[in-house]
């Protein structure tokens, strides 16, 4: 039973499906396939930061266009063939995302989240300013992908590729946070003093949790190029940062496979949003908002509840949830310690 | 020097309007300790229910700036309850975070679908003759000079509130020392939904006047949230008088760059400012001390 | 786990080999999708949402406002229109998810539409490899319809042909100091690269070349700049709000110019209310793409008709140019006849000559194999003594 229902099989269906996809289906559907595999990359990047780390971010799409534009321009730019300039994309926006360590090591919470979303706009500015290097706001259309000597189209190749790198990239995701790293991760997101003092280095783990989720995006986003055939800078705005939320949301934060049941639940509502001539924005953001208010763990949690087989290390419970804390500041005054959070408050009366 | 004038005066009128914001931002902060992302959409929903009642209903200026300012309250209070109240007692700051993103863009689509049919930017009439004025030896919009008179009022009314009426004094309580407060038989939570309804209210206010400026559209609220919320960290988010403060100073300083520098910069400074801000001095210029965190 | 890593080996050898041999489906076998005894679909893509919705759900609107009318008097040659509608985003992935679903999914005969430019550009490749007959009626960027594509056309005028007539009209006004203000988005640099390419020709430099946020709420810096440099005309590469915001900052200084616009701006009596002072279009022309301004009583049975279907519009530039969009396409199907194929359907398109819309300021001519580019008459708008007044 568990084997049937378990998580196991749930990825051997899926992953069997979107590789049987270009066979039998139709064109449309193998683009909504293939844009599926690519959230559920963003996703795994985006939950180690935000759902493990803490760190809340809002920089995701930006490290996604990096990525982009990265592989797109250094194949247009200086003639690289895509093997090496999709990987130079990816450590061009690993590299991004690990700048914004160092401010992560200052704040947190509403201080970073916002700082980030800055650091967003400010990247968006660049693409749509720095003309000469980046084309500017009407994007650029990088060299078409040789995948000779395999004897399939640019399409079908960046299908299969991307069917490869999400496999990868959720194995070395699920790996990692079942590591020491994933529990150095946990323990900064419960409470950063307390990880220090059992000697976790906060510096090396934000930086590492930052340097991850870029290099995620950054892949995500050098695959997008290439499937696309197009890099433009509205592909990277805040709409899209939404998406990445949502599908983190909904998945499930904290779970890895949380993230990819998110990475394809996004991508299928967004399609269902079209077909029912909705509004996007209504849509996503009313989504957003059920899913917080009402099932702030996600799907996940949900699932594991009621169907075996489904169970991760450093799940995340949600009576866990209850004993965490908003960004206590402990402030020290007239020899009392008192704390603006309001759950501490709860317990402290 | 006539160029230094000009724009100084632009940028202490728009700085108004980005201190108005800020100044809603922070009162929300500082008692809650959230920062509302939704924000920028009390703005816009303010701008466009003016709109409807004087434009499309033909109703009086005065009146339909007044009722603007109330349907602003109440969606400041709807915020609370949709978006914090129910939030507050189990949830993270992410959560609270995500589910005021997810606000704004829902508040966004719902404004584009009821009054987006109408075609382009919608024109709101100006209070006064459109006439540019002589002030000075410069000539300045006499909308320009309306809006700044106008938010004077808007900051004078609000200290009056804070200072003198009891509802005002009740958040200044909380905001100071909730456990406190919650002692001494405050009821904390009608307090949290006042101060999200009053922060609405200024920034509904703000909606009202600056339309006429610079003509309504749904998406003005994320560009104003993010100019207010850079005015608010210069100031130091705990500060209202930094609010203020930080406000001009961001209405001047994109003025000056973009017309000394670059105009492309108009855009970006806001975003500039922000990340210098928090790398180099995040409690802002006014903002209390660091506060260990535990 | 020794049968999982079996069938999972499996699995990748028989898709391996089917991905090998899957050539991408069809491009020639589909010439009559979409058209059934009674009905011909046509697909529609735009933004329905964002700030650019205008370009694309509204300019629909006007597309099914004359399917309407056609299928009222029984369609053509008995076959009634339907407008399949897919919103792209404004984004690439959008758009050409959105060719993908029209031409694989709802299997439409052809598509209308096309409003953002960096999107429409991106889905071209889709297009043609699709083969799916796509008019343009709303992205102006020239590089979408040249180099001529086989399937492509527009009838929108493009970038080019405005910037061109722009800076021609501040040349004929005897402009010596000519400045331009634009937006830095895709729509500004497909204008602004052909502007710029084309005042090299004619050795013309810009005595100053500013950048203006659409969502400026001022511009003051950059009315000083244009003061100070005393330019005589300005070219705006602008939409209406940013132009206006640019008129009013410029006026409050006492600096009137001659003020160049394009089809962006082209609603008079809204971009007079937006601009705020009275007199303050007494220098400024534009282009217009449609021949008549909304309110005309010429437009009259469409804005009754626009009311009917869509309660809460009214009608608006926008909307005219989906209608001569459509009445183009209704005219080219109705050439074919009855027996409707993709190939005779382009053919007609090719073939359309001098056809008078209700729309479109000039006649429509598409000159296939030179050029798909239908539109090349810009008409000139400018305010003569309280009245919108046609220049040319």
């Amino acid at each position: 039973m568990q084997f049937l229902l378990g998580k196991r099989t749930f990825l051997i269906v899926l992953f069997g499906a979107l590789l049987l996809m270009p066979s039998l289906a139709n064109e449309y559907h193998i683009f909504i396939a293939n844009l599926v595999m690519l959230y559920i990359i963003l996703s795994l990047g985006l939950n180690m930061l935000i759902g493990f780390a803490g760190q809340l971010a809002f920089a995701n799409a930006a490290m996604y266009g990096i990525g982009a534009y990265g592989a797109g321009l250094l194949m247009k730019h200086f003639a690289w063939p895509y093997w090496a300039a999709a990987p130079g994309g990816m450590l061009i926006a690993m590299l991004a995302g690990t700048i914004l360590a160092l401010p992560a090591l200052r704040m947190s919470g509403i201080y970073l989240a916002l700082t980030t979303l800055a650091f967003a706009q400010f990247v968006w500015w660049t693409m749509t300013h720095w003309t000469s290097v980046t084309f500017g706001a009407g994007g650029f259309i990088p060299p078409p992908i040789d995948f000779s000597p395999i004897p399939v189209s640019q399409e079908i190749g960046i299908y299969y590729l991307t069917w490869g790198a999400a496999i990868l990239l959720y194995l070395v995701a699920k790996n990692t946070m079942a590591s020491s790293i994933g529990r150095a991760f946990v323990a900064i997101r419960d409470g950063e003093v307390a990880a220090e003092s059992l000697g976790i280095n906060l510096f090396r783990y934000k930086a590492l949790a930052f340097a991850i989720s870029g290099f995620y995006a950054g892949t995500a986003g050098a695959l997008y190029g290439g499937m696309l055939g197009f890099v433009g800078p509205e592909s990277f705005d805040l709409l899209q940062m939404i998406l990445h939320k949502a599908a983190v949301v909904i998945g499930g934060l904290g779970s890895i496979i949380g993230s990819v049941i998110g990475g394809v639940l996004l991508t299928i509502s967004v399609e269902i949003t079209k077909e029912l001539k909705w509004s996007i924005e209504m849509a996503f953001g009313g989504l957003l908002m059920l899913f917080v208010l009402f099932q702030p763990t996600g799907l996940v949690t949900f699932i594991k509840r009621w169907v075996p087989g489904w169970r991760e290390h450093l799940q995340y419970l949600p009576e866990r949830e209850a004993q965490r804390s908003i960004d206590v500041e402990a402030s020290i005054e007239d020899g009392e310690v008192s704390s603006t959070d309001r759950s501490v408050q709860e317990r402290q009366l | 020097m006539e160029m230094f004038s000009y724009l100084m005066a632009t940028g202490i009128s728009t700085g108004a309007l980005y201190a108005l914001v800020a100044l809603g931002l922070v009162v929300v902060y500082k008692a809650t300790s959230v920062v509302n992302f939704a924000h920028g959409e009390m703005f816009m929903l303010g701008g466009f229910l003016a709109f409807t009642f004087h434009v499309m209903l033909g109703w009086q200026y005065m009146v339909s700036l007044v009722l603007a300012v109330i349907g602003s309250f109440v969606l400041g209070i709807g915020v609370d309850r949709v978006a914090f109240r129910p939030l507050m007692q189990r949830q993270t700051l992410v959560s609270v975070l995500l589910c005021m993103v997810g606000l704004s863009f829902f508040l966004k689509g719902v404004a584009r679908h009821l009054w987006g049919g109408k075609g382009d930017y919608l024109t709101f009439p100006p209070l006064v003759s459109p006439e540019p004025m002589q002030f000075g030896g410069i000539m300045i919009m006499s909308q320009q000079l309306v809006v700044l008179i106008a938010c004077g009022i808007v900051m004078v009314i609000f200290m009056l509130f804070f200072k003198l009426t009891r509802a005002g004094r009740f958040m200044q309580a909380t905001a100071d020392n909730p456990k406190a407060a919650k002692l001494v038989g405050l009821r904390v939570d009608r307090v949290y939904m006042m101060t999200f309804g009053v922060g609405a209210a200024v920034a509904g206010a703000a909606g009202v006047l600056m339309a006429p400026l610079t003509l309504l559209y749904p998406d003005m609220g994320f560009m104003l949230f993010i100019k207010g919320f850079a005015a608010a960290v210069l100031g130091g988010l705990t500060s209202i008088p930094g609010a203020l403060i930080g406000g001009f100073l961001i209405g001047i300083i994109e003025q000056l760059a973009a017309g000394y520098w670059h105009t492309g910069l108009q855009e970006v400074a806001a975003f500039i400012i922000i990340m210098i801000v928090m790398i180099f001095r995040p409690t802002g210029l006014l903002g209390g001390s660091r506060r260990r965190k535990v | 786990m020794g049968i999982v890593k079996r069938s999972v080996m499996g699995l990748s050898a028989v898709a391996l080999g089917a991905a090998l041999f899957s050539g991408s489906a069809l491009a020639d076998g589909h010439q009559t999708q979409g058209i059934s005894d009674n009905e011909i679909r046509i697909g529609a893509f735009g933004p329905f949402g964002g700030p650019v919705y205008l370009y694309g759900k509204l300019v629909m609107n006007g597309v099914e406002a004359v399917f309407d009318a056609v299928n009222e008097s029984g369609g053509v040659h008995g076959r009634k229109l339907t407008l399949v509608r897919e919103d792209d985003n404004c984004k690439p992935e959008g758009s050409i998810a959105a060719v993908k679903k029209l031409a694989y999914s709802e299997k439409v005969f052809a598509i209308v539409g096309g409003a953002c430019s960096n999107a429409t550009l991106a889905s071209v490749p889709e297009l043609e490899k699709s083969g799916i007959p796509m008019i343009i009626n709303s992205a102006v960027a020239d590089a979408i319809s040249t180099p001529v594509k086989k399937n492509i056309y527009t009838t929108q005028l493009t970038s080019s042909i405005e910037s061109r007539a722009q800076l021609n009209y501040a040349l004929e006004k005897g402009a010596k100091k000519i400045a331009v203000v634009r937006m830095t988005d895709a729509w500004a640099m497909a204008r602004y690269n052909p502007l710029i390419a084309y005042a090299k020709e004619k050795g013309v430099k810009f005595i100053a070349d500013l950048e203006l946020q659409i969502d400026a709420p001022d511009a003051t810096p950059q009315a000083l700049k244009l003061k100070a440099a005393g330019a005589d005309a300005v070219i705006f590469i602008l939409y209406a709000k940013p132009a206006a915001v640019m008129m009013r900052d410029a006026l409050k200084l006492g600096f009137n110019p001659e003020w160049v616009g394009q089809t962006a701006i082209n609603d008079f009596v809204a971009f007079q209310k937006q601009v705020g002072i009275p007199g303050a279009l007494k220098n400024f022309a534009t282009i217009t793409a449609t021949a008549h301004q909304p309110t005309d009583p010429e437009m009259k049975p469409w804005a009754d008709r626009l009311k009917k279907l869509f309660p809460n519009d009214e009608l608006s530039v926008f909307n005219l140019n989906g209608i001569g969009s459509a009445q183009v396409i209704v005219e080219a199907l109705g050439n074919v006849g009855r027996d409707l194929t993709r190939d005779k359907f382009l053919a007609a398109m090719g073939n359309i000559k001098n056809f008078e819309s209700d729309a479109y300021a000039g006649a429509i001519t598409c000159d296939h194999p030179r050029s798909h580019q239908c539109n090349q008459t810009p008409g000139w708008l400018a305010l003569r003594d309280g009245k919108i007044t046609r220049l040319d």
